[in-house]
């Protein structure tokens, strides 16, 4: 009953708004068939949109990276008016408090106000998948930016914006291959489950495509903090490159206590070393290389234009989760367009349709896997100030 | 209304939910058992029954049941091991049982799902049936504070020696407070995995036990309607505390600091203490005799210290 | 091997730091400070962010970070924990209350610090870190892990001869067997306990300190890790005992160090978790403790 009563205003106030959106049609052009159908005054004037992340908290840094990230998709999205003159998204951000409970109850209050169009998810793995299916049962489209685990894209109503680490891990092996570096040893949380899963399935896989040998590969818990004893076993191994799947402040010691065990070889990482994480280690973490999803130091098409952008308005370089944040918000206004339909269910099909095409985001050519996304990923380096990107070329 | 509760069917749910595990932990405290077992059969009862629903196939109650009956036998037994423990050296044993459970969920492979933990437990519950099955413990639970059980329990907690010598079998109420505290832990753990649908080893945490003991210390913790104050605060500050934005933490503890220092009996205590002043005032004199006889099972000296003067509480209704 | 037991030895220390003013501050006085692991970690980033700042010695960072403990638990016992012991004429709810109390207080600066650094670990810079690495047979040591060790076990057995011996000391275990007669002897029971929160507060300042350059970079969240292992060193070593402490902690590290040498690091925990346990059941009062049982 609601429902029907808040679209009745929202039409209402978009034929008041809506005068020339046959002009928004002509202005936002060139986008194929999707261009005629936002003009053709079925799109409210304001599409609202709820953002539930971690914005305080232990992994804050991801929430607030997806949160800046997708203000500046939807500044753009709006000031450009992609989806005609007159119709802009709004977004509310939640902040989801490093709690599943908090998560699944703005996800639900979200889900409960009609007027809510669709969900940017959080990010952590644990949120995400209790409200997964709660957004699923309501048949509430939401995009979730990180959250990597299993569980979290279940169905025709849950997407991802974030290729899962072990879809790009490949650039990190390779690399290895390329340069000759064979032994190698791991040393990963295994309390992490995107770090267990890297560990124990894909680099054994990725292993053996690239003809690498995983000489010893070590676990600890999330609860470890000293890597006296673990480095010492890795340095013994005398191994042509360490890799390590840890958290950030955990990555921290491990490569100082490496360097301090009589290990000097190349050492690999993951993207969580990304987003200025690795500046506390100083000067043990010059030289460290990992594959992310992103990053600043890209200077090509889509890629280059966001960190423009962005730098513009937050006087800062983007990180990952910015990108994830800002493709999240642009596969929405892309899906909303496509569909022609700023509904629930519109933006669903939308959704499904924007990713069996592709598109470009500021994570480059971004392909898909059903709802979860797919990117090409770039090998970086850390030189104690910035990331540069590396070339696998031999 | 209708609204309102679906927008809020999260937190009506979450505080039964907390309700209950809550229970788990208090119960072992007013029988003076310093036991926190009951957050890690919370760990037990939603990892079988999830494992129930997703591996077996069960039905929603069944698995439930079967989360319930294990955390009950897991803390039952628990309890045979470490009954002669004491005070906060129990505690520890608790709390190592608590954190040994979710390190076996961690490397309990594909039954547990490892670090990824289980998904798909999706349970078919509605509030209603959660608010059925929470009134049936809270009833049980309220019997257990009055009459002679109630004034059973107490002696037990205050003075064990006591008890055994007036003819209370001491250690029977001991067993008894693990085998119940692992039930009620293990049921709220089923439901809370159930409504949830998944469950990861990193919920089975210290953390879990700090919010537990928190609800209690605050609501109140020698009566089951202490336990449901701190429920209600604990799942609903964070939405009132909304308005302060990134704070909201801050303000949090804050709120907690000033419970301890200014709510020694709790809420539910600042509740009861009000009464006692409303009632003497309009009494008169008796206000002295009223006290005395409030504290008259915790011994002299008590009368201060108000969280005695609840346990009278629940039982003056009589 | 012995690189190993020199390894668990370090553990040991760190471990050691951390707990010895959390158990000071219990055995004696009663107070079990929750509030202790962020006390650890706050007063490290403050140091952090005077070193962001001004290029300091080492030493000197140690310094303040100390002086920023001590500052922060004498806060918390002056305004929080002397005003609950003072209104509560009942131990017993007093030691909860107080549980409780430090726990909302860890909350704050937990938040406050988490807010700063959006969750990125933090160090004292790269000048500061650059430690001694040195061969000596076939054991590779640091300076940092010697100083750790070093301080750890100093202040262990210092703190443990001091109560045994001095004066204070016999004053301040009265006050933990028998407050009112302690008071009633002539001990000051409140200024004798803000001396012992101050002590305790400055030990979990230059435990986070040191472990921030044997870490090379703690995170807002270090802290909680680290009180669960204190508080396990602590009643494992016997509640009371700082002998206790000592042995507690590195019963802990060795435990641990044994499991992931053998390459089972997820069990870590557990193993160290089912010892104690275990040795629980067959000493219930703890590995020193004393027979009786003060506190519920």
């Amino acid at each position: 009953m609601s429902l029907r009563l808040r679209w009745a205003r929202g039409a209402g106030v978009t034929m008041i708004a809506g005068l020339s959106l046959v002009a928004a049609a002509c202005g936002s052009g060139g986008e194929s068939t999707a261009a005629e159908s936002a003009g053709d005054g079925k799109l409210p004037a304001e599409i609202k949109l709820v953002g539930v992340r971690d914005t305080t908290g232990p992994v804050a840094y991801a929430g607030l990276g997806a949160v800046k990230g997708t203000q500046l998709a939807v500044e753009e999205i709006n000031n450009s008016n992609f989806l005609g003159e007159g119709v802009k998204i709004t977004v509310t951000e939640k902040d989801s408090a490093n709690s599943i409970e908090t998560a699944s109850s703005e996800v639900t209050s979200a889900i409960a106000d009609s007027g809510v169009a669709a969900i940017l998810g959080p990010a952590a793995g644990q949120q995400a998948a209790a409200v997964a299916p709660v957004a699923e049962r309501s048949k509430t489209p939401i995009v979730f930016t990180q959250a990597g685990s299993d569980g979290v894209v279940i169905g025709k109503y849950t997407f991802r914006a974030t290729s899962p680490m072990d879809t790009y891990y490949h650039l990190a092996t390779e690399y290895l291959a390329a340069k000759g570096l064979k032994n190698v040893t791991v040393l990963y949380n295994a309390t992490f489950p995107t770090f267990a899963q890297l560990a124990e399935k894909t680099m054994p896989d990725l292993a053996g495509k690239s003809g690498l040998t995983v000489v010893s590969s070590t676990a600890v818990q999330a609860t470890t903090q000293d890597f006296t004893s673990p480095t010492r076993l890795i340095a013994e191994k005398k191994p042509d490159a360490a890799l390590f799947f840890l958290t950030a402040p955990q990555s921290v010691t491990a490569l100082k206590q490496l360097r301090q065990a009589g290990y000097d070889g190349p050492v690999l990482g993951t993207s969580v070393q990304g987003g200025g994480n690795l500046k506390s280690a100083g000067e043990y973490g010059k030289g460290v290389i990992y594959p992310t999803d992103f990053s600043p130091a890209q200077s090509q098409g889509k890629s280059a234009e966001f960190i423009k952008n962005f730098q513009a308005k937050f006087n800062a370089l983007p990180d990952q989760y910015a990108a994830e944040g800002y493709d999240a918000a642009w596969w929405i206004a892309r899906a909303i367009k496509a569909s022609g339909s700023a509904t629930r269910d519109g933006i669903q099909q939308g959704l499904a349709k924007v990713a069996a095409e592709g598109f470009e985001g500021a994570m480059g050519q971004l392909g898909f896997e059903g709802n979860d996304m797919r990117v090409p990923g770039v090998l970086v380096e850390w030189d104690g100030e910035a990331e540069k990107v590396v070339t696998t070329t031999p | 209304m209708s609204d309102w509760y679906a927008a809020n069917i999260v937190l009506v749910q979450s505080t039964m939910t907390t309700l209950l595990l809550a229970l788990s932990i208090q119960l072992p405290l007013r029988v003076g058992v310093f036991s926190f077992a009951g957050v890690g059969c919370y760990g037990i009862g939603g990892y079988a029954a999830a494992i129930c629903m997703i591996r077996l196939e069960m039905t929603t109650w069944p698995s439930i049941a079967v989360g319930t009956l294990l955390a009950g036998a897991a803390s039952f037994l628990l309890g045979l091991l470490i009954q002669r423990l004491n005070g906060l050296y129990l505690g520890m044993a608790t709390i190592a049982f608590t954190l040994i459970i979710a390190i076996l969920a961690v490397n309990g492979g594909s039954l547990t799902g490892g670090a990824a933990g289980l998904f798909g437990a999706l349970g078919d519950l509605t509030t209603g049936s959660i608010l059925a099955v929470t009134l049936v413990v809270v009833v049980v639970f309220a019997l257990s504070e009055t009459g002679g059980l109630g004034r059973r329990v107490d002696a037990v907690r205050e003075d064990p020696e006591l008890a055994a010598a007036m003819g209370v079998d001491v250690s029977r109420y001991r067993r008894m407070s693990f085998l119940v505290s692992g039930l009620v832990g293990g049921l709220s753990g089923a439901l809370t995995i159930l409504l949830r649908s998944s469950i990861t080893p990193a919920e089975v945490n210290f953390q879990l036990v700090v919010l537990a003991l928190t609800v209690i210390v605050v609501g109140g913790f020698r009566s089951w309607a202490g336990a449901l104050i701190g429920s209600v605060i604990f799942v609903w500050l964070p939405k009132a505390l909304d308005f302060v934005g990134e704070w909201e933490t801050v303000v949090y503890g804050v709120i907690v600091v000033l419970a301890a220092l200014y709510l020694p009996g709790g809420v539910l205590g600042l509740a009861a203490d009000l009464y006692h002043r409303l009632r003497s005032g309009r009494r008169g004199g008796e206000t002295d005799d009223e006290k005395g006889a409030g504290g008259a099972d915790a011994g002299p000296g008590a009368v201060a210290g108000r969280e005695f003067d609840q346990l009278a509480v629940p039982g003056e209704g009589r | 091997m012995l690189q190993d037991v020199f390894n668990a030895v370090v553990l040991g220390s760190i471990y050691l730091l951390f707990a010895l003013g959390m158990a000071l501050a219990w055995g004696t006085i009663g107070v079990l400070n929750f509030a202790h692991g962020v006390t650890f970690m706050f007063s490290a980033f403050a140091a952090h962010l005077v070193a962001d700042r001004v290029a300091l010695p080492a030493p000197l960072i140690v310094v303040l970070a100390a002086a920023m403990g001590a500052l922060i638990s004498c806060l918390v016992q002056a305004l929080v924990f002397q005003s609950i012991l003072r209104r509560a004429r009942n131990p017993r709810a007093a030691e909860m209350q107080i549980l409780i109390a430090g726990i909302g207080v860890a909350v704050i600066p937990l938040a406050i610090a988490q807010r700063l650094t959006n969750g990125a670990p933090f160090g004292f810079g790269s000048a500061a870190e650059q430690a001694q690495v040195y061969q000596v047979g076939g054991l590779r040591l640091t300076t940092m892990a010697l100083v750790v060790i070093v301080v750890g076990l100093g202040l262990g057995v210092g703190l443990a001869w001091w109560l045994k011996a001095s004066k204070r000391g016999l004053a301040l275990r009265s006050i933990g067997v028998d407050p009112e007669t302690a008071s009633l002897m002539g001990a000051n029971r409140t200024s004798l306990a803000l001396g012992t929160m101050a002590v305790a507060g400055a030990l979990a300042g230059l435990a986070g300190a040191l472990l921030t350059y044997q870490l090379g970079a703690i995170s807002a969240e270090t802290g909680d890790v680290l009180l669960i292992k204190a508080f396990a060193a602590i009643v494992l070593g016997g509640l009371g005992s700082q002998a206790g402490v000592i042995a507690g902690a590195y019963f802990i590290a060795i435990a641990e160090t044994f499991v992931i040498v053998n390459n089972w690091g997820t069990w870590a925990d557990a193993v160290s978790f089912g010892l104690i346990f275990l040795m629980l059941l067959v000493r219930p009062q703890g590995l020193f403790g004393r027979r009786e049982v003060r506190r519920t």
